[in-house]
């Protein structure tokens, strides 16, 4: 038996704001959330991001749940509130306690982490705090998803660098497809805006400080965001059985990994993936109206996507839409996989498609429709979201507009 | 005094009333579990500069228990 999953479920926390009502507004508006680093970090050269804005943690949490929840927690737990909200699930009901959570995170939790190192390294402290592990440790997020929704089903976490989120909802799904759980809330969170990773990110020298213009001729590299991105996937006949609101089918997935460099994409491991999904989803090429592109707005990345599409789409691809949604949300590593399908889970549903921010001059290796700095309204009736990896892992995603 | 420091340490990771702590009051009365009590130890090490061995840990019950390894361990570092 074949089991369909869909989505019923959506949420998000961004640069964009605080849930995915204003997250979507954001993407419709064409509005980049990427803005000078408030307060600036010393000695850090990266100086612009898209942090989620006018956020209190303690608006959402008692002082005391704070104490162990990592930054990368708190958005964890925060966009899964919202996606089992906007379901129509209550904590404590059977269906959500048997549920699955499975999230994503590409670098964990990294405040934690750094604000020991702080006090033994620099600070010359003897002692770690006591949290630190459990605080900071990868599945962290995971943990606090699981307790703050009384998920009581599989729950762990994953990674896979940028495209956790991607990984993440995959495995969601296709535990839904073996019939092992009727329902999981999938995901990726991060919060990256730590000097330490900074640091890091700085001497990788792939960061602009300019802004994030995906495949645009000026592009001079990614802009670091934060946020986390949560959907809420069911079985069909589970969705169909309590009157779910559907936004999508979630039709397949391709992925593949490149064996290869550790950092440069590879166009043929993203090929690759492409054509796997639409095997999988059962769809032709001709079928697809519009990507959500990994589209991190680096020299290379940008040149060897477009060049994958054009290998799998021939003449579909100049006919389809492409636009990279980092241009808005800014690439919150693992969570950008999850915020960006859940871009193009809203797309397929308000029938618009979201624009690539910040384009000015086209680029004559990236040729494609980019639906530069404004949204589109036009019906998808199936849509692909790419993410590619650090370490050449590569997930794409399809998504049908749902029919019975 | 000496309770007055404990019972700031306390209130740092239960966020309780400090005027609720007595040299008789339960940690567990608190709501302090295992998690919060390694977190307490760890303020109480930091705070009066000491190391509180884990063997000590099953004999602290009460907030006097506290005040007295205090105690002790100011004789040790006197001696």
């Amino acid at each position: 038996m074949n089991r369909r999953v869909l989505i019923t479920g959506v949420g998000a926390i961004s640069g964009l704001g605080l849930d995915a009502a204003s997250f979507w507004d954001g993407l419709k508006a064409g509005r980049s959330a990427i803005e000078p680093l408030d307060p600036p970090i010393p000695d850090v050269k990266i100086s612009i991001g898209a942090t989620v804005p006018e956020f209190d943690p303690g608006d959402y949490f008692s002082q005391d749940e704070l104490t162990i929840l990592d930054r990368f927690s708190q958005l964890a737990v925060i966009a899964a509130q919202q996606a089992v909200n906007d379901a129509g699930l209550i904590r404590g009901e059977k269906m959500l306690t048997d549920a699955a959570a499975i999230i994503g995170s590409g670098c964990g939790g990294k405040h934690t982490d750094e604000a020991t190192y702080v006090q033994l390294y620099k600070k010359q402290k003897s002692r770690a705090h006591p949290l630190t592990i459990p605080k900071g440790m990868p599945s962290a997020a995971a943990s606090m998803v699981s307790y703050h929704l009384g998920i009581k089903g599989p729950a762990f976490a994953l990674a896979s660098a940028c495209a956790s989120g991607s990984h993440a909802i995959i495995q969601g799904m296709t535990m839904i497809q073996s019939g092992m759980i009727d329902m999981a809330l999938v995901g990726a969170s991060d919060a990256p805006f730590t000097y330490g990773l900074l640091k890091s990110w700085d001497a990788l020298r792939v960061a602009s400080n300019d802004t994030c213009r995906p495949f645009s001729k000026d592009r001079s590299g990614m802009v670091l965001g934060e946020g986390a991105g949560m959907l809420l996937l069911e079985s069909e006949h589970h969705a169909l059985n309590r009157g779910a609101k559907v936004y999508a089918e979630l039709a397949g997935c391709g992925m593949t990994s490149d064996a290869g460099h550790i950092t440069r994409p590879d166009v043929e491991g993203i090929t690759n993936a492409i054509i796997n999904a639409l095997h999988h989803a059962e769809l032709n090429s001709e079928q697809i109206d519009y990507i959500n592109a990994h589209g991190t707005a680096t020299p290379t990345n940008d040149v060897v996507e477009t060049e994958a599409i054009k290998r799998v789409f021939g003449k579909h691809a100049y006919e389809l839409a492409i636009s990279s949604t980092k241009s808005m949300h800014g690439h919150a590593l693992g969570a950008s996989s999850a915020l960006e399908l859940v871009a193009t889970t809203l797309a397929m549903h308000h029938e618009l498609i979201p624009p690539t921010a910040n384009f000015t001059v086209a680029d004559e290796a990236c040729d494609l429709d980019y639906v530069p700095n404004m949204a589109r309204k036009q019906r998808i009736d199936a849509a692909i979201s790419n993410s590619f990896a650090f370490g050449g892992l590569n997930a794409v995603i399809a998504l049908k507009r749902y029919s019975e | 005094m000496l309770l007055d420091k404990v019972a700031d340490v306390i209130v740092k990771t239960v966020h309780c009333d400090a005027s609720d702590i007595t040299p008789e009051t339960e940690l567990a009365a608190l709501g302090v579990d295992s998690l919060k009590a390694i977190t307490i130890l760890f303020e109480l090490e930091e705070v009066f500069d000491i190391e509180i061995p884990n063997e000590v840990i099953p004999s602290i019950v009460t907030v006097n228990d506290i005040l007295e390894r205090l105690e002790e361990a100011d004789l040790a570092a006197a001696s």
